[in-house]
């Protein structure tokens, strides 16, 4: 192949390959979320997190959680997965040092970041304010991971063999993935799996309801009792509050 | 002033043993990248709190090179300084070799490479810098041949305006690269200084390696080459590039320890572990500080052998910077309860480990040997080196 030839044919396939990878920045495509006529629209799903009634060594929503959502185990603390983790945290300033016990998950934020920098739309926030991810269309690129502030996502860096709840879906290794407010069941008319593992065992430290209708539980707490955001002043808009905190 | 361009022979023994060591790295690159995909990125040394590493830091690193090289390019394409004709095309070859370096270390770092090519035309995010940035590094190699043809043509007026695009196309190709970290909300990452940090390290280390390469292969060939050019790569052109980077660096680092907000991230990256160790020795002072000072003083700034030095130092020191660009932020946990401290958790939540893998040293050194083979093909292909190249003498 002459120079010339060589030019004209690496000249076609990178002209070709910018082409492709530039035109979609001008014809850039919307996601199909829910419509504005879904029954998911004018809904705002939260969560109020009670730590007050929270007990420390109660892992009731945490097993409940890994169950239904065939969450990942590795017993590897660098590839587990947590959809909702529980962390002991001391106060630095009082005297006494007692310990709270604060339970963490993706927080639904109103502006996600980790939806901001996702380069496929893969995590989205649904018309009823969930972020999800699409396991199907993430590349696995972890950008989420890296904007989420909270350390709430995570990346399957292996393969899941456990898979107890056969009527969910388990991802594949190299997707993102994070809490989705069990947004199948909430489909079906059902409340999250954790919120369901607390009341089953007769304790009420997690809410959950429409935030957008006053006279949801959720709603009442939020308007009425002292409650927390995790980091309000980043601007995110969780809608996990948090009372006790 | 008339150029003549010739193809390296390339039927030494040193040039097949070289093409075969890069093409054996290309192999056991490709290899490791097909075992990540078919068992997982847990290969890698990546984990859920340090969810970016080596590949990454690579990719930045190698795009961060490409800048150099345009510059080096533009002398003679812009500036019309005809002494740096002789350059021109090789600058400019491995400018576009490095975007690719650097588009192909993003590529084999992702969890689903099978989706790359389809998922991010079908929905593309223009929120997200990820998305931007694979047209701005796209269009950047298409320029680079646009350029690279025209020097081959000898076209004056479109070497002009093509190396007039590429250098500003530059701008924005290593502002965007900066713009992956400084646009997310985390301690180390948001600072709107990263962006031109991440220019004025890139063009230091496109020139410091531009004159690695240069001296290079003229001497490798045995071909003339006027020590004069060289130097003056090194004096004024690395220097001040040198100076610029410390600037940025000085003030992007007393803004973060000085606001109380920031000082304890600001602290954890200064003296908080090894990468403090990186930054102080490896980047400050032998990357930054010992060559600045070596080109700047008149016995050693005037000696090839010590500009080459300076050369090496400077792209070794850039290296460690891309390294701390990525994984100090990461490895640095988010406050999440300010006035609390954590005392037990299922996660690593407090500040955490990385370590490279072996597989992602693999991944690297695979790239590494792909452009190298691919710059060796260049050579043997294209007439992209100069038969001499010699300083004009004064009219």
């Amino acid at each position: 192949m002459d120079r010339r030839e060589f030019l004209k044919k690496g000249g076609a396939a990178l002209a070709g390959t910018s082409g492709a990878l530039g035109l979609p920045l001008l014809t850039s495509c919307g996601v199909n979320t829910a419509s504005e006529d879904s029954p998911l629209a004018g809904r705002k799903w939260g969560m109020v997190i009670d730590l007050n009634e929270c007990q420390s060594d109660c892992t009731a929503c945490l097993d409940a959680c890994r169950h239904e959502n065939n969450v990942a185990f590795h017993n590897d603390k660098r590839w587990d997965i947590h959809w909702i983790r529980k962390v002991n945290i001391r106060s630095k300033e009082s005297e006494d040092h007692t310990e709270k016990s604060v339970l963490l998950l993706c927080n639904h934020c109103e502006n996600p970041p980790c939806a901001q920098v996702c380069p496929v739309q893969a995590t989205y926030k649904r018309a009823d304010g969930i972020v999800v991810v699409d396991h199907h269309r993430c590349i696995g690129c972890r950008y989420c991971m890296i904007a989420c502030p909270y350390n709430a996502r995570f990346f399957n860096y292996k393969e899941n063999e456990e898979w107890p709840n056969t009527d969910f879906p388990k991802r594949s290794h190299g997707v993102a993935e994070s809490c989705n407010f069990c947004a199948h069941l909430l489909d079906q008319g059902k409340r999250p799996a954790c919120v369901e593992a607390c009341e089953a065992i007769g304790v009420r430290a997690l809410h959950f309801g429409d935030l957008n209708d006053p006279e949801s539980d959720v709603s009442e707490i939020v308007a009425s009792a002292p409650v927390k955001r995790i980091r309000d002043d980043w601007g995110t808009e969780p809608k996990v509050y948090y009372l006790g905190l | 002033m008339q150029v003549e361009f010739s193809k390296i022979e390339g039927r030494s023994l040193p040039f097949y043993l070289a093409g075969a060591a890069l093409a054996a790295l290309a192999i056991a690159g490709i290899y490791s990248t097909y075992l990540m995909s078919v068992h997982g990125l847990y290969l890698s040394g990546m984990t859920n709190r340090v969810p970016w590493g080596l590949q990454i830091s690579m990719a930045i690193f190698y795009i961060g090179l490409s800048a150099g090289s345009l510059v080096v390019s533009g002398l003679y394409g812009i500036f019309g300084k005809l002494e740096y004709k002789p350059f021109a095309r090789i600058a400019a070859y491995l400018a576009m070799l490095f975007l690719i370096a650097g588009l192909l270390s993003i590529l084999t770092d992702q969890g689903r490479v099978d989706r790359v090519f389809v998922k991010p035309f079908t929905y593309l995010n223009v929120t997200s810098m990820f998305s931007i940035n694979p047209s701005l590094y796209s269009g950047h190699v298409l320029i680079c041949i646009i350029y690279l043809w025209a020097l081959f043509r000898e076209k004056g007026t479109l070497t002009k305006i093509a190396s007039f695009t590429v250098c500003l196309w530059a701008i924005g190709t290593h502002t965007g690269t900066g713009a992956i970290f400084a646009f997310v909300p985390r301690e180390l990452y948001n600072s709107a200084l990263l962006p031109p940090s991440f220019v004025a390290a890139a063009l230091s280390s496109g020139a410091a390696l531009m004159i690695l390469v240069k001296v290079a292969v003229f001497r490798g060939t045995g071909r003339p080459l006027d020590d004069k050019l060289v130097i003056w790569l090194g004096r004024p052109l690395l220097a001040v590039f040198l100076v610029c980077t410390l600037y940025v660096l000085l003030i992007e680092n007393a803004h973060r320890f000085y606001l109380a907000e920031s000082r304890e991230a600001g602290t954890f990256f200064l003296f908080g572990g090894f990468h403090s160790v990186l930054f102080w020795f490896g980047l400050i002072i032998f990357g930054c500080i010992i060559p600045a000072i070596l080109l700047f003083v008149r016995r050693t700034g005037t000696s090839v052998p010590w500009v080459v030095f300076s050369s090496a130092l400077v792209v070794v020191g850039v290296l460690f910077e891309r390294f701390l660009i990525v994984i100090p932020g990461l490895i640095h946990p988010p406050e999440l309860f300010p006035g609390w401290e954590v005392t037990g958790t299922v996660l690593w939540e407090g500040i955490v480990e990385y370590s490279i893998s072996f597989y992602e040293v693999l991944q690297a050194l695979g790239v590494l040997g792909i452009i190298g083979f691919a710059f060796l093909m260049g050579l043997k292909f294209l007439p992209l080196a100069p038969t001499e190249a010699r300083q004009i003498a004064p009219a």
